[in-house]
């Protein structure tokens, strides 16, 4: 995905002279044919992430079109309230680019374990959130949140994910329809996406063949889909790497709160606590339920009642 | 009491005498004092002690537009000190950005004039400010930006002592001469109050010139309150070739009101009556608005 990226961005850079990178010392050799092409339109700002938000606003206020990298839980939670008080608020167009969210760096401890930066970021006014599952959605959707008037986030895994196939292609703002089903949906955003197809394909020798939907954009939501789903559908089972509070089941939830006939849910995602034990993320997946194993589980006893 | 003659327009401002500035920062103060009366918000402290930077930043060093206040040539300018508003709003009517009546409206209900200045409220500024440690870090992009478009605005950033605690203006020091931004000016009201305590207590005495030099700026220190000596350091900006400017400016909280200088108490105290009726007295200028029972 970081690929994807990197390439996405170079396209972004080529056909609009006012977009710059900066990065808050992160991305080795990511970024090489960036800096080399566009120079000073790069910029390493050191690991400074509060003066890394801070300098892509003042270039927004100038008029460029700022893309902030950062790991996912440093470019988030520790400048939270530069975002919000220098881009959120004065309504800039930066996009702020997080890498490795989730338990991408399982291993390597809570300290990078971005489980909050959905809730964070979806907390502020002005901005857009989305979260792509697989190359293609970096190389679909990053164009759109760099035509966004305001400020974003986004997020990219590591190298060598693989793509996965869809009936749809991704449009900002609209759930993404990947395999047709019948009886229950399965929603989920990013990554996980992948152990949620994986479980599809578990199930799919006993004919249990829900719906996948890939929720890319958690902010704004889209509740058109959603609502379309709930007439067709007995039940939703949303799939998250996330804090149970403030990721896409907390979204979820919000909008099945005010339905007249509120919808059936369940959830598989991590519980609301620090994930310890230094396991890989295959290993944790398992260990707190997130995975193909666990969700295939939850499906079956959705489908059956 | 003694009248204010001075004449404003954008074409005659540089010709403007010293005396005839001096006399004018001491009715922008008492603007402050007034609205900070009227308002019932203060943060009197920090608004009166860089009142004199302020003019000599608007009235003399700085390029500013009021007719067209988002003049691509203007020099850009972060009031990053938000709370002591009250002197940047005086001086925004004084030079003609905003209409001088709406200085009585200062934190009222629905009021242009927030507490703490919005960009949302008042399109004319340059940015926002309320939350400490922005400025310089907002400051460092929008030079970069500049620098990257080739344009030869420069960037003031107006700071408080006590907003060089957050470690967010560090970053920002650090950066802004790594990249060489000869383009920006720094200036630190050094007046040695904050909140609720002294600055040079909880920075352990340390000289913020050394401080900034340490980053790789060039820094001076001067005394806050002279006009010559601020207009004389500015002319010598950038201080050195290639490199960001910090002005430290050594100046008193309270400025020009006896029982406000230098009290921790005046930081956000507001005044009574009877303290403005004492206060424009010291000061002997009339507030820029009218106000029933205002001394005119």
């Amino acid at each position: 995905m970081r690929k994807a990226f990197s390439d996405s961005l170079m396209k972004e850079a080529e056909n609009n002279p006012q977009v710059t990178f900066m990065t808050g010392d992160l991305g080795f050799q990511v970024f090489d044919e960036f800096s080399e092409k566009f120079g000073a339109r790069y910029i390493n700002v050191g690991v400074a992430e509060a003066q890394l938000i801070n300098v892509a606003a003042g270039m927004a206020a100038e008029g460029w079109r700022p893309v902030a990298y950062s790991i996912a839980s440093f470019a988030t939670a520790r400048p939270f309230e530069q975002i919000r008080y220098c881009v959120s608020y004065p309504n800039l167009p930066v996009t702020l680019v997080g890498a490795g969210r989730g338990f991408t760096y399982s291993t390597s401890g809570v300290s990078h374990h971005a489980l909050d930066d959905i809730g964070l970021m979806s907390l502020l006014p002005n901005m857009t959130v989305v979260i792509p599952g697989d190359p293609t959605e970096i190389e679909e959707l990053f164009p759109q949140v760099m035509r966004c008037s305001g400020p974003a986030y986004f997020t990219v895994g590591r190298f060598g994910e693989p793509r996965y196939q869809a009936e749809e292609p991704s449009v900002l703002g609209k759930a993404r329809l990947l395999k047709s089903g019948q009886k229950i949906a399965i929603m989920s955003t990013g990554e996980i996406t992948h152990e949620v197809l994986k479980s599809v394909n578990l199930l799919h020798s006993e004919n249990i063949i829900p719906m996948v939907y890939q929720m890319h954009t958690i902010k704004p939501l889209d509740t058109v889909t959603l609502d379309n789903l709930a007439d067709q559908v007995r039940a939703m089972l949303v799939v998250e790497e996330h804090f149970p509070n403030g990721g896409l089941w907390a979204a979820v939830t919000q909008w099945n709160a005010i339905r007249d006939k509120p919808i059936r849910l369940q959830r598989v995602g991590p519980p609301d606590s620090f994930i310890l034990g230094n396991l890989n993320r295959e290993d944790v997946r398992k260990k707190i339920g997130c995975d193909a194993h666990s969700i295939a589980i939850t499906c079956r006893l959705l489908w059956n009642q | 009491m003694m009248k204010t003659d001075c004449p404003v327009s954008p074409q005659s401002i540089s010709s403007l005498s010293i005396q005839c500035l001096e006399r004018k920062t001491r009715r922008l103060r008492a603007t402050c004092v007034q609205m900070a009366h009227d308002g019932g918000e203060g943060h009197l402290n920090g608004a009166l002690s860089c009142m004199d930077l302020l003019v000599a930043l608007f009235y003399r060093w700085m390029k500013n537009y009021p007719d067209n206040p988002k003049h691509e040539n203007r020099d850009r300018f972060i009031f990053s000190k938000g709370h002591a508003c009250t002197a940047y709003y005086a001086i925004l009517a004084d030079r003609g950005f905003i209409p001088m009546n709406w200085l009585a409206q200062y934190a009222k209900n629905n009021s242009p004039l927030p507490s703490h200045p919005c960009l949302h409220a008042l399109p004319v500024l340059d940015w926002s400010s309320g939350s400490l440690g922005h400025g310089l870090g907002v400051a460092t992009g929008m030079s970069y930006g500049l620098k990257l478009s080739g344009n030869p605005s420069r960037v003031v950033t107006l700071l408080s002592d006590g907003e060089c605690n957050e470690g967010s203006t560090w970053e920002g020091a650090m950066f802004a001469a790594a990249q060489q931004l000869e383009n920006l000016l720094v200036v630190v009201d050094y007046n040695r109050i904050q909140s609720v305590g002294r600055t040079d207590v909880l920075n352990g005495f340390t000289s913020f010139e050394e401080k900034f030099k340490a980053f790789g700026w060039g820094a001076k220190t001067i005394d806050g309150h002279h006009l010559p000596e601020i207009n004389d350091a500015l002319n010598e900006f950038p201080f050195e070739s290639g490199k960001p400017s910090a002005l430290i400016a050594k100046t008193t909280a309270g400025r020009g009101v006896s029982f406000m200088e230098d009290q921790v108490l005046w930081h956000y105290r507001v005044p009574s009556g009877d303290d403005v009726k004492q206060a424009l007295e010291e000061l002997g200028e009339a507030p820029l608005y009218f106000r029933e029972g205002n001394p005119s």
